[in-house]
């Protein structure tokens, strides 16, 4: 009697366990993935990756739905495809041809700026336009035509002479201004959506020693002091100014880094060395307590300023002013998250623009850790452009919930933002959550139908997808 | 069930809770997306508990410990299998109601267990080295998951933790039933 038991026991367990396994390992199947901005985890059927052409070609042929990605620093699912096949680029990275004579490279699209950097440094070389950072891919940065903290190249899309791209149908085609320049102008900013960036050629600029040009004012002040000091004077290459989101002097002080053809060019080698990412500790720290409170906020921008404003003078090559710190703003909390948002404003309507800015802000509840100000001239080759005039473009770090209420709350402001934002003539930055409506995406980017058209046209079977897409182009 | 197989079940019992307990809260946190939920979790797991000790406690005096430690330790080996592949909140919520039930009979159970078998003499001492076993064994389990966890995926710690539970459950099985809850006291000679 107790045997039966037993083995009925044994029996009815052996079945639960082997359904539970079977379930386990079909889930196990799909894999999770997420962008930086970690509000969007998303199911993928599979994520491939290869070096080899043929192998891509295959997959293209093969799989239903493909998301292609870089470093996923993109927060609005622009690499994500739920139950999609991941094309994960980074190990098509080789340097395929540098020619320091022509200052030209081309590299395969997963390499990163830290890698291209540290191939053309010792021919005293450097990067026209990149991001602030170097941790990102090429092939990603094209997808979003970055800009940074350069003054004088423009946007990314202006310093790139051609790459190849494997279509949807398994070509493979090479674009630039003038061969399938069609391609040319939806691809850059294209997110990822006309097909996969292979390889891609690229401007170089010399290598050049600059000083650091630090001041505060009022951001009343700002304008004139860019007008005169920074854009007449051709001496400064590089510029980078930060807003305070300190309570005590909320959106009215400024500080700026100007980066100064220094006179001493025969110098350059000494400071030439590649640096590395210094101790991350200490701005840490400061960040976490102002994320929790009013009196961090304070103590932050005090101290950052006062760090800031000490490298007045200083010497750093235009290399590794390109290879800003990036590890202390890494967040690991697993119930909130950091988002970034963008937004151009003309130029002339900067002033204005900020104190509506701190208008919204004020009323509304937005955990704002850090603004920093960027350049980026008028520039209207990308399909989707965000630099319909010469713009000041304001880069806010945003502390949130990954609730569906924290992401509901965070909404709200963020289109009151932008609908000012809008009415200032500005634009936003489209690599960051889909926060924005379909109308407020309308009046930033006024070709953003043509530009979905022509994806539909290049990729009829809908091969490339991300949540981008599935989002403002169906 | 003599004291031997009592407490080798329940250090069972104890080595697969250690396991599994330090990646069900993860889980928890993970699958949940706010402290509320986890909160609400948690407090449904001990609500439960809270209600069902009363019932448990009659229940055992009616029926004896062993059976109810029998649905325990085959409750916990089934619900281990479920805890990997749980998805939504509203099946943590359920799981979570569940184990508060299984949990209530294992704490009332595992006292009335030894009330009655450590009657008498020494019951200081025995209670002790009960603990001092039981305690030993968990204290093992979380130091080797702590190592094993490099090698081995959380879902299959879920499925060692279920399989110690079913052998816990077969050896109470296996044992008789005679010995632990009707243990009668000796007549007193004269």
């Amino acid at each position: 009697m107790k045997l039966k038991w037993i083995v009925t026991g044994i029996f009815l367990y052996s079945v639960a366990l082997y359904s539970s396994v079977f379930v386990y390992s079909l889930q196990q199947k799909t894999e999770v993935v997420e962008d930086a901005g970690k509000l969007l985890p998303t199911k993928m059927k599979v994520i491939r990756s290869s070096h080899s052409i043929p192998d891509l070609q295959k997959w293209i042929q093969e799989e239903e739905t493909i998301s292609i990605a870089g470093m996923q620093h993109s927060q609005g699912g622009h690499t994500l495809y739920p139950n999609g096949t991941l094309l994960d680029m980074k190990s098509y990275n080789k340097i395929l041809d540098f020619d320091p004579g022509k200052r030209k490279i081309t590299v395969q699209s997963g390499a990163t700026w830290a890698d291209i950097q540290e191939k053309i440094n010792p021919f005293g070389l450097s990067i026209k336009v990149m991001q602030s950072q170097n941790i990102f891919t090429v092939g990603g940065s094209l997808s979003v035509n970055v800009h940074g903290r350069d003054i004088r190249y423009g946007s990314l899309i202006d310093t790139v002479d051609s790459f190849r791209l494997l279509k949807a149908d398994g070509e493979v085609i090479n674009v630039s201004r003038t061969e399938n320049s069609g391609y040319f102008s939806y691809v850059i900013g294209g997110y990822g959506l006309f097909g996969v960036i292979l390889d891609v050629t690229l401007q170089l600029a010399e290598d050049e020693l600059y000083q650091y040009r630090t001041a505060s004012m009022d951001y009343q002040e700002y304008e004139t002091y860019f007008a005169e000091k920074v854009k007449k004077d051709k001496k400064v290459k590089m510029h980078l100014a930060r807003l305070s989101v300190a309570p005590g002097t909320f959106l009215k002080e400024i500080y700026i880094t100007d980066y100064v053809l220094a006179r001493e060019q025969g110098r350059l080698k000494k400071y030439s060395i590649l640096k590395e990412e210094e101790l991350v500790a200490l701005p840490k720290l400061m960040l976490g307590m102002s994320r929790y409170s009013e009196w961090g906020k304070n103590v932050f921008w005090d101290t950052q300023k006062k760090f800031f404003m000490e490298s007045n003078g200083k010497y750093e090559t235009r290399n590794n002013v390109m290879r800003s710190d990036s590890e202390f703003m890494e967040y690991e909390n697993p119930n909130r998250t950091e988002v970034l948002q963008e937004y151009f404003v003309p130029v002339d309507e900067f002033t204005s623009y900020i104190d509506d800015l701190r208008k919204v802000l004020a009323r509304e509840e937005l955990n704002v850790l850090n603004i920093t100000i960027r350049y980026v001239e008028h520039d209207e080759d990308a399909v989707l452009s965000y630099a319909k005039d010469d713009m000041f473009a304001l880069v806010l770090l945003i502390n949130q919930g990954r609730s569906k209420q924290d992401i509901q709350k965070t909404e709200k402001v963020i289109r009151k933002t932008i609908d000012m934002t809008l009415k200032h003539g500005g634009s936003y930055y489209l690599p960051y959550y889909s926060y924005p409506s379909d109308q407020q995406l309308k009046n930033a980017y006024p070709r953003i139908e043509e530009f979905f058209k022509k994806k539909r046209e290049l990729d009829p079977e809908n091969r490339f997808k991300n949540l981008f897409y599935e989002r403002y182009g169906k | 069930m003599n004291n031997r197989t009592f407490i080798t079940s329940q250090s069972l019992l104890m080595t697969a809770s250690s396991i599994a307990f330090p990646f069900y809260l993860l889980l928890i946190r993970n699958i949940g997306d706010s402290y509320s939920q986890f909160g609400l979790a948690y407090g449904l797991f001990a609500l439960t508990g809270a209600l069902f000790h009363p019932v448990v406690g009659r229940l055992s005096d009616r029926i004896g410990d062993r059976p109810l430690l029998i649905v325990y330790t085959w409750g916990m080996a089934g619900m281990m299998l479920v805890v990997p592949i749980i998805e939504t909140v509203f099946v943590l919520y359920m799981l979570q109601i569940a184990m508060g039930v299984l949990g209530a009979v294992q704490k009332t159970v595992e006292k009335t267990a030894l009330a009655r078998q450590y009657t008498g003499t020494q019951t200081g001492k025995k209670i002790g080295n009960y603990h001092f076993w039981t305690n030993v064994w968990g204290a093992i389990a979380v130091i080797a998951t702590g190592y094993l966890i490099d090698f081995l995926t959380i879902g299959s710690l879920f499925y060692l933790a279920s399989f110690l539970y079913m052998i816990s459950a077969i050896m109470i099985m296996k044992s008789t039933s005679s010995k632990l809850t009707f243990q009668k006291e000796k007549p007193v000679q004269y």
